[in-house]
């Protein structure tokens, strides 16, 4: 195989949906041992973004009855097949008929559970987002500092138990590029010390790199660009986050409430 | 009448000063002696050698922080452009996504002529993207495969079609996306589409007529030589094996270098115990009737997609004080390979990345495989990546430093064992992977010893792209990342001269030619041809 960039013809996808069709009639009914194959399929290929039982992690979760890109079973198929432009969703092609059945009927079990509910309230949790000056480096529906990720729709893009482990430890939980910048995978938010060969020192946040520069945000938003050869150092701080860490500094209760008000943002 | 007649032979003579320019008969004695005109590129690899080495020296350590851009060439629909071109007395050849071919000035970008064949809409590309990389050239003809599994020869002045042939039906997934290869009267090429249970095979056509001399079948059927390493049931009927890249000839030995690629279904071996002769091997091939002098597999029984179809590279070399005829291939499974080209005679090989699924090679080059390490249901985590340290981008050899030059790419991935069914026209793999990506893989443009593998330097890159590397006289590597960099190494101690950002990933495969003494390089970025020359 050759394996480039993801890229299908027309034909190919609909191809692909019309053998789909063909085996719609299981929507609904999907047998158990179906079900039970779908999982290990799933806890194969999907669990490490989409989270034990689709509970969500880096990626949405997926027990909830209504999902946002895929309304019926042929949009879930194709997605699967042709994966989501522009997110960390890739293409998997690699399944059979069979698989794919196997696949979408667990996905679809998943959204039969009753979503659990997050513990927590929202409202103390908002409270709390405020007094903590979370919206120094956070914006929510338009209002907020730029410096971290934009959280408006956090409560979709991200599972309970992922939003926890980003207060409690956020270098932990470095968001993985899903777009061109810095690329697919990347670690974004990448804390970064600098030392150029004149003896300046920046530090901030990776926003781009590649084989001959680096481009740079400290924490006044201000942007650098170097190029490698003019660096002394230039330090990658894996596992390290410029937002502090909250683990002491929250009551276990206030951190339920916390993750609650996350959880609930959705972009709406 | 004394007077006109001076005119007359004055307007002639002025005529033949003036700097002619193209569509030049390419007989194939030229193409053997292509070493010898740098000045054009005639073959994908740059000669029957595939060095992808250029003598021309103008472009060199002191002078090429100058470099810039002689002309941009955009493509005409969005696709991967992963053309090698051919250039031809200033006359350049190149293939655009999915499977056109266009004729340049190559002296200012404009376009002579351009050709695109008839793409069914349900046509089936299953295994890569819809790219080709290249055309070949002989005498007046241009010959370019496509997506739709045809073979087409166009006419070099104006891109009329001298004939098209059907290589295979695409309805089972046979598609071409390498360049062809010409030679005394024939035009070599393989088929991709292993990843849809073809059985693959070599093809020779006539160069004036597109009437197929020879087919060499790629996996062994019962009572071949061979045969016996397909078992289960009626395995090798859908064995894969495409030969989706461009192979090497050597004109004295009359011998075709060409390789084959994965077996089928490509992540699950439960069907097809056995080495699976021919796949992931290098077969020598007789130009004549296509039977085989030799071959030499690289990953006996593939189970993780490592095609050996990358680029073998020709050259001569002393081992052990001896002058001898060699050919070497940095593998896809992480080792990198020389042997001896007149017999197959395994002579060194060494991993030339990170690798964990066999404890080095045995004395005749067999893989001394580590258990527990094919696909399951649960996962595998091995090195190299299911894209390998390796893949379809050119390397380069100087005959100046003596070094073999190679992207060489440190990832893993998880495979995944899936189930096999065989569907005529769809996809059989039967699993697939997870493979590491962002922060955590990475890549180096490697120097290697040609005849030991030893490392000599390395470049490091930032991510595992596809960037195929061009050496020249001027002691200089040309080459490109995922990022965008187009850059210059030096040859000998891979320090970094000289680089220019492209605006998209890098997968074209770079190339040198001049014209009126004037040297230029070439690449292919995003949907864009660059071309580079001293100002």
């Amino acid at each position: 195989m050759q394996l480039s960039i993801p890229r299908l013809l027309p034909g190919v996808i609909v191809a692909a949906l019309t053998v789909w069709s063909t085996h719609a009639d299981a929507q609904g009914g999907a047998a158990a041992p179906d079900i039970a194959a779908g999982k290990q399929l799933f806890n194969g290929m999907c669990v490490e973004c989409h989270g034990a039982d689709g509970a969500g992690g880096d990626a949405p979760s997926l027990n909830r009855a209504k999902l946002r890109h895929a309304p019926d079973d042929m949009a879930l198929v194709s997605i699967l097949t042709n994966g989501i432009p522009n997110t960390g969703m890739p293409r998997i092609r690699r399944f059979t008929d069979n698989e794919m059945r196997q696949l979408v009927a667990y996905i679809r079990s998943l959204g039969r559970v009753a979503e659990a509910k997050v513990p927590g309230d929202t409202v103390k949790g908002a409270a709390i987002y405020k007094n903590l000056g979370c919206a120094s480096c956070h914006i929510v529906d338009g209002t907020g500092g730029n410096l971290g990720p934009d959280l408006s729709d956090i409560g979709i893009m991200r599972g309970t138990a992922y939003l926890r482990q980003a207060v409690v430890d956020p270098g932990a939980t470095l968001p993985k590029g899903t777009l061109q910048v810095p690329a697919r995978g990347y670690a974004e938010y990448l804390p970064l010390r600098i030392v150029t060969r004149q003896g300046g020192e920046v530090r901030g946040i990776r926003v781009n790199e590649d084989a001959f520069t680096i481009q740079v945000r400290d924490q006044a938003g201000k942007f650098y660009s170097f190029r490698r050869s003019d660096l002394e150092l230039l330090e990658k701080q894996t596992g390290r986050s410029l937002m502090p860490a909250f683990a002491n500094r929250l009551s276990a209760g206030d951190l339920t409430d916390l993750v609650a008000y996350l959880a609930s943002l959705k972009g709406e | 009448m004394k007077t006109i007649a001076a005119a007359a032979a004055a307007a002639a003579l002025f005529v033949a000063a003036l700097p002619a320019r193209g569509f030049a008969q390419v007989p194939y004695d030229r193409i053997v002696k292509a070493e010898s005109e740098p000045a054009s590129w005639l073959t994908y690899g740059g000669s029957y050698k595939s060095q992808r080495y250029t003598s021309l020296d103008q472009i060199n350590r002191q002078n090429v922080g100058q470099l810039r851009a002689a002309w941009v060439y955009q493509i005409r629909a969005a696709g991967v452009l992963e053309t090698s071109p051919i250039v031809v007395d200033g006359v350049m050849y190149i293939t655009e996504p999915p499977s056109t071919v266009t004729a340049l000035d190559a002296r200012t970008g404009r376009p002579l002529w351009s050709w695109s064949p008839k793409i069914p809409d349900d046509v089936i590309v299953i295994g890569s993207p819809p790219v080709n990389r290249g055309v070949a050239v002989l005498d007046n003809m241009v010959y370019a495969g496509s997506i739709a599994g045809h073979l087409t020869a166009l006419d070099a002045k104006s891109g009329a079609v001298r004939w098209d042939v059907v290589v295979d039906d695409n309805h089972l997934g046979y598609y071409l996306t390498l360049a062809p290869l010409a030679i005394d009267g024939k035009i070599i090429v393989g088929v991709s589409g292993a990843e849809a249970g073809i059985r693959g095979f070599v093809d020779a056509y006539d160069a004036k007529t597109g009437k197929r001399v020879w087919r060499r079948h790629t996996v062994a059927a019962p009572g071949e030589p061979g045969g016996d390493t397909w078992g289960g049931k009626d395995s090798w009927k859908t064995g894969g094996g495409s030969t989706w890249l461009t192979g090497s000839y050597d004109p004295e030995l009359k011998t075709l270098y060409w390789t084959t690629g994965n077996p089928g279904p490509d992540w699950n071996g439960d069907n097809r115990p056995g080495d699976n002769l021919y796949t992931c091997s290098l077969l020598a091939l007789n130009p004549d009737d296509g039977s085989i002098k030799w071959h030499f597999q690289f990953t006996p029984h593939d189970t993780h997609d490592w095609d050996a179809v990358q680029t073998v590279v020709l050259f001569e070399a002393a081992v052990g004080g001896r002058p001898r005829k060699l050919v070497a291939q940095a593998n896809r499974n992480g080792f990198y390979y020389v042997l001896d080209r007149t017999n197959g005679e395994f002579i060194a090989g060494a991993p030339f990345v990170k690798q964990t699924w066999a404890d080095g090679l045995d004395a005749k080059g067999r893989p001394k495989v580590k258990p527990g390490l094919e696909p399951s249901e649960q996962g595998v985590t091995v090195f190299p990546s299911i894209s390998g340290a390796s893949n379809w981008y050119s390397p380069s050899y100087s005959p100046k430093t003596n070094l073999f030059y190679q992207v060489a790419r440190e990832w893993s991935t998880i495979f995944y064992k899936g189930e096999a069914v065989y569907k005529p026209g769809f996809g059989f793999t039967a699993g697939g992977g997870r493979t590491q990506n962002g922060d955590d893989a990475w890549a180096a443009v490697r120097a290697f010893e040609a005849t030991t593998g030893k490392l000599k330097w390395e470049f490091k890159l930032l991510s595992p792209g596809f960037s195929s590397l061009l050496s020249t006289a001027g002691s200089l590597v040309f080459g490109g990342t995922d990022e965008g960099n187009f850059f210059a190494l030096d040859a000998e101690s891979g320090k970094p001269l000289w680089d220019t950002q492209l605006g998209a990933n890098i997968r074209g495969i770079p190339v040198s030619f001049a014209i009126e003494g004037k040297q230029y390089v070439a690449i292919g970025a995003g949907f864009a041809l660059f071309v580079y020359a001293l100002p």
